[in-house]
């Protein structure tokens, strides 16, 4: 039976196409010209200055340090997680689901917050800490501080991300090995890993482009006193002092580069995996 | 048969969720004490700083500028996005195709990398609107595309579209009208549950609203990043105010998906 490929119908899909052209290709397009624009005239003279900067590059060795490690805690947690999700009844799961949800649009502003009252200097857990001699002092407002509260929203993306993988496993093959006696964590190394891996390593390359671009909790909670990638962005933009709007434009492109080629390649391995 | 629950599974659970709770309680806490000098437990406890806030005229008018601005975003999201969806699933495989993959946009391309780009859209005709709010509205509408293909998507895969669209030509009816009385209506609950929980992301945006409008037009964000320095308690409180209206937010979305759940 044919499908009346109706060229009016897909009428309906121009306004939508026209936005995207509009409000993501063409600001891309002007970040990418822009970035090889320095004093007025063309030059790669923008990313010469973030290769030989020390500055610029220790921006993204910060960031890539917190993205890194931020990532391997999300994704062990949320993988126990969504593997003890698993073993639940719908109920549980819903609130999961929606804790997780909930901490996924807690991170910004308010996350930052919330963790100054808890690891503050006066914050609740500080001074319980401290009253059993548990810790001596702990600043909340350093790359430590950063790393605990991306972990927040990193561990929150990654159970929402892997719960719908894990559930691609049937629940009959987990079956069939219990019952020839392979235990739980058995299943999960041998078997169950292997079997989502191009999978998890798509959502691990997601988690760390969510780290890499995270701004407000960063912005919130250390200021511009930690150098990191989008802190240096806003910071040549925003017209005072330090300002270079072009320089700012090529560390977007160069973020952009360092973002798109792992999630790229990983999912064209996904593609792979379908085939 | 079930396979074997382990405690450590349980552990995890509940380890997960005390350290994910313990911000918002610690918040809590310090919302409603009085005072906190050097002990563990404060002083005393009172709900008083919440009446401060809520009757606080410039919370109020954050709230309201965060509510219109997603609001009008939305509805212009709604309009320009579920057209495309549905005709993509319809009539144009390739288009559905690269929907699937724009969904990851928001991660390889994170919002201060666009933001860089928007300054100089915005401060040019035909868009320039520099520091205006429309910008929020217009650059808020990429951002609830991933939600909106997602669930309009699961919807129209629910239903057997080729097949009501064939059984339609056979009785005469036009596509457009079974688009309009049929299909729409059948996957409203998605559009629903798109719009609820872009809904609960457009009111953490923070990005764009300081970077391209700013201080002049203070949204939720803003204004609890204003408010930051404040004394403990009236931060705490607008902290606990703001998560407390996300759980709302969540909770509709969830009682949404939990009723066509039902229904199907």
């Amino acid at each position: 039976m044919s499908h009346h490929s109706s060229p009016a119908m897909k009428l309906l899909a121009a306004p939508f196409l026209l936005m995207l052209a509009g409000l993501v290709v063409w600001p891309l397009a002007n970040v990418l010209i822009d970035s090889f624009s320095k004093g007025g005239a063309w030059s790669l003279g923008n990313y010469a200055e973030i290769l030989t900067s020390a500055y610029y590059g220790q921006s993204f060795v910060n960031s890539l340090l917190i993205s890194f490690s931020t990532t391997a805690i999300g994704m062990i947690f949320g993988f126990l997680i969504a593997v003890s999700l698993r073993y639940r009844k719908g109920g549980t799961r819903r609130v999961a689901m929606a804790l997780a949800n909930i901490g996924a649009n807690l991170a910004g502003v308010p996350l930052a917050m919330a963790l100054v009252f808890l690891l503050g200097l006066n914050g609740t857990l500080t001074i319980v800490l401290k009253a059993s001699g548990l810790i001596g002092s702990f600043n909340v407002y350093s790359l430590t501080g950063l790393i605990i509260a991306y972990c927040y929203f990193q561990i929150a993306l990654a159970v929402l991300l892997i719960i719908p993988v894990l559930d691609g496993i049937e629940t009959e093959l987990e079956e069939a090995a219990s019952l020839i006696g392979v235990g739980t964590t058995r299943f999960w190394l041998r078997v169950g890993l292997p079997v989502v891996g191009r999978q998890m390593i798509a959502i691990a390359t997601l988690l760390l482009a969510n780290a890499m671009g995270t701004y407000a909790t960063t912005l919130a909670l250390t200021g511009t006193s930690i150098n990191v990638v989008t802190i240096r962005i806003s910071e040549l933009v925003s017209g005072d002092v330090f300002s270079d709007p072009n320089l700012a434009n090529a560390i977007a492109i160069a973020l952009l580069l360092v973002l798109v080629v792992p999630i790229v390649i990983s999912q064209l391995l996904l593609k792979g995996d379908k085939r | 048969m079930t396979v074997t629950r382990h405690p450590a599974m349980t552990a995890t659970l509940w380890l997960a969720a005390i350290l994910m709770l313990l911000p918002v309680l610690a918040t809590f806490l310090n919302s409603i004490a009085t005072g906190w000098t050097g002990g563990i437990l404060p002083n005393g406890l009172s709900l008083d700083a919440y009446q401060t806030i809520l009757l606080d005229g410039r919370f109020q008018s954050a709230l309201l500028r965060s509510t219109v601005v997603a609001g009008l975003a939305l509805f212009l999201a709604c309009l320009l996005i579920v057209p495309a969806v549905i005709t993509a699933h319809l009539y144009w495989p390739t288009l559905d195709t690269w929907m699937a993959r724009l969904v990851i946009l928001p991660y390889a391309v994170p919002t201060i990398i666009l933001m860089v780009g928007y300054l100089r859209v915005f401060s040019a005709p035909p868009l320039q609107f520099s520091g205006q709010p429309i910008v929020l509205v217009l650059t808020y509408v990429p951002l609830c595309f991933p939600m909106f293909y997602i669930n309009v998507k699961n919807s129209l895969q629910a239903l057997d579209t080729t097949e009501l669209l064939e059984a339609g030509r056979l009785l005469g009816i036009s596509d457009a009208r079974l688009l309009r009385r049929v299909i729409l209506p059948s996957i409203f609950p998605g559009i629903a549950l798109a719009v609820v929980l872009n809904f609960a992301g457009l009111m953490s945006e923070f990005v764009y609203a300081r970077m391209l409008v700013g201080g002049q037009f203070e949204t939720l964000q803003m204004y609890m990043f204003a408010q930051r320095e404040l004394s403990g308690r009236l931060s705490s409180v607008i902290v606990t105010v703001y998560f407390l209206i996300t759980l709302l937010i969540t909770f509709a979305a969830f009682r949404l998906v939990w009723r066509t759940e039902t229904k199907s």
